[in-house]
């Protein structure tokens, strides 16, 4: 299939090199072209703007940062829209704000372009190693175009509902797991506390109910104080915020989030953002030394 | 004074009749005509628009709902900016993001405007009786030229500092009021649901160390279950957006007021949300198994 791709950091670079591997005829976009310089070595066709990578493929997949990234790619000058021709596809798999998403697929809808919007769950490695969970909102038949692309960049595709129903899964994904996060993160103090060995704990509870990724792979960089990102705490305190925000438009209460909101915005002070997210454990120490 | 007053809702429409009645020359525009009404009775000129009322006087003032609200009065089509003269000061008491006031402050000077936000405190009852806390950001010399108009309508005026120095100290002012209403409604229903009279409870405290406003004066409309707005659910908890929406901008915790911001959502969610924000009560109450009603 003739792809394009755009956003070729720590998740994109890795997922455009798995379509490639597979056969795809892949072509990149990137606003620094350096930043597409390796990709291109290793056989996609780079091409100068939005549009015109839009103009020579079926499918277009970004994964890029923020909500404003993703509008300014598909509506700003030499944007995807001006490229797209009609029944073509653009699949985003940023996380961004479902309400984005749901603009963006009316915009396209008036065009005949499809939307999906698709973003992952796994991280640096679930994007190495191809098995990301990739939660998608949309059209069926648009999903079914694109399968195969899914199936070469995770082990787990679900068509959760229309435009915007995989940024809600995704919301959901993150609330729960950064609140697991914090909740082992205080696990793991309280053992500390007593004076217990911290690694027995997390060995103990990963056999029992209380076992989670969270556990099995944050708990461990808390055991190792490996606070090396894995998944910068910048992005999930970013994601917060939308979440947040959503909760206050709908007139939701979430209590627990929003003290894990807390928590995240103490990271953040504390200058761990480019950290993993396992530093919650840090904000938590500095006030129980 | 020639003042110029853009938005009468529930606040802004007793701001306008006490800057009349302090001998001022007012001039009105609002966005639903019937609400400029009774200003008009009371001698106020009627306006075609904002840019018309900034026509009319060198010094205007917005009491609008939210940010995009103050964008579109002053900096829109037919906004203040459009034209006002050179040195016109334009006063926003609206309650919006100290980063918004920034914003639109920076927009304006570049269009000659000068800009103060001054966000008040007091409520509806405080804005009938000019007694409003009034707290300002912006520049010293435009602030002497305003001071005799925020006395018509507040008996305590302060300036903090400069542009969004004021919606930071409102912002401060909402934490404290939101966590206190919750508080005080906390207190009281744990004094219920202990069997003790929540009414003596209240009594009690006022006069030890917990005395507060709050407890005086939200803590009576509690007991006395009058749940009319005063200030209304929906209300605070969009200043409690603001305030969190800053704390996140910042990476700054507030556990407390991140709690009580849920609890606002709540009432929002559960069709509390145009009772006054004492209605907290009747959330802990149905929260807790209760009717609360």
């Amino acid at each position: 299939m003739r792809v394009g791709f755009i956003g070729l950091g720590v998740m994109g670079a890795p997922m455009a090199r798995h379509l490639l591997a597979a056969g795809h005829e892949v072509a990149v976009w990137a606003r620094r072209p350096a930043a597409a310089a390796a990709l291109v070595e290793a056989g996609a066709m780079p091409c100068a703007t939005p549009a015109a990578l839009a103009a020579r493929s079926e499918v277009v997949i970004s994964i890029v940062t923020a909500s404003a990234d993703v509008e300014a790619l598909v509506l700003g000058a030499d944007g995807l829209a001006a490229g797209f021709a009609s029944g073509c596809i653009h699949v985003d798999m940023s996380t961004i704000a479902p309400e984005t998403a749901r603009q963006l697929a009316a915009h396209y809808l008036q065009r005949g372009v499809g939307w999906l919007d698709a973003p992952v769950s796994g991280g640096e490695q679930g994007a190495r190693d191809a098995t990301l969970a990739i939660m998608v909102g949309g059209e069926a038949a648009d999903l079914a175009r694109v399968q195969p692309l899914f199936d070469v960049l995770g082990k787990r595709t679900v068509h959760v509902g229309p435009a915007g129903a995989g940024q809600v899964a995704k919301a959901c994904n993150q609330m729960v797991l950064v609140a697991a996060i914090q909740a082992v993160a205080e696990a793991m103090r309280l053992a500390a506390a007593h004076g217990v060995d911290l690694a027995a704990v997390r060995h103990a509870l990963m056999g029992g109910s209380a076992a989670s990724k969270a556990l099995d792979i944050m708990g461990q960089r808390m055991v190792e104080r490996d606070f090396s990102a894995g998944i910068q705490a910048r992005l999930h305190h970013k994601d917060f915020a939308i979440l947040m925000h959503e909760a206050c438009v709908r007139g939701l209460p979430l209590p627990i989030a929003a003290q894990v909101w807390q928590q995240l915005n103490a990271l953040m002070a504390c200058g761990w953002g480019q950290d993993d997210t396992a530093s919650l454990l840090r904000v938590l120490e500095r006030t129980s030394p | 004074m020639e003042v110029g007053f853009i938005g009468l809702g529930l606040m802004g429409r007793p701001m306008a009749l006490n800057l009349i009645k302090a001998g001022h020359t007012v001039h009105v525009w609002a966005r639903r005509r019937e609400s400029m009404q009774p200003l008009l009775e009371a001698g106020a000129g009627d306006c075609s628009s904002p840019a018309d009322v900034a026509r009319k006087a060198a010094i205007t003032i917005s009491m609008v709902a939210d940010a995009p609200d103050v964008e579109q009065v002053t900096l829109g089509e037919q906004g203040v900016a459009a034209a006002a003269a050179q040195g016109h000061v334009h006063v926003d008491m609206s309650t919006i993001a100290p980063a918004a006031a920034q914003s639109i402050a920076v927009r304006l000077a570049g269009r000659g405007v000068s800009m103060l936000d001054a966000p008040v405190s007091g409520g509806e009852v405080g804005a009938i009786a000019g007694s409003l806390t009034i707290m300002v950001g912006g520049e010293q010399a435009a602030f002497d030229r305003v001071l005799p108009a925020f006395q018509a309508m507040g008996k305590s005026v302060t300036r903090i500092g400069d542009a969004g120095a004021g919606q930071v100290a409102k912002a401060c002012n909402q934490i404290l009021t939101g966590v206190g209403v919750a508080a005080v409604a906390e207190a009281l229903n744990f004094a219920t649901r202990s069997g003790v009279d929540a009414g003596k409870v209240r009594e009690a405290l006022l006069g030890g160390f917990a005395y507060s406003r709050i407890l005086e004066n939200h803590g009576q409309r509690m007991l006395d279950r009058n749940f009319r707005p005063g200030f209304k659910a929906w209300m605070h908890q969009k200043d409690m957006r603001i305030v969190m929406e800053e704390a996140h901008r910042l990476g700054l915790a507030l556990p407390s007021a991140a709690a009580t911001a849920q609890m606002f959502n709540a009432m929002v969610g559960s069709g509390l949300g145009e009772d006054d924000s004492i209605a907290m009560l009747k959330l802990l109450e149905r929260m807790s198994g209760g009717e609360g009603e």
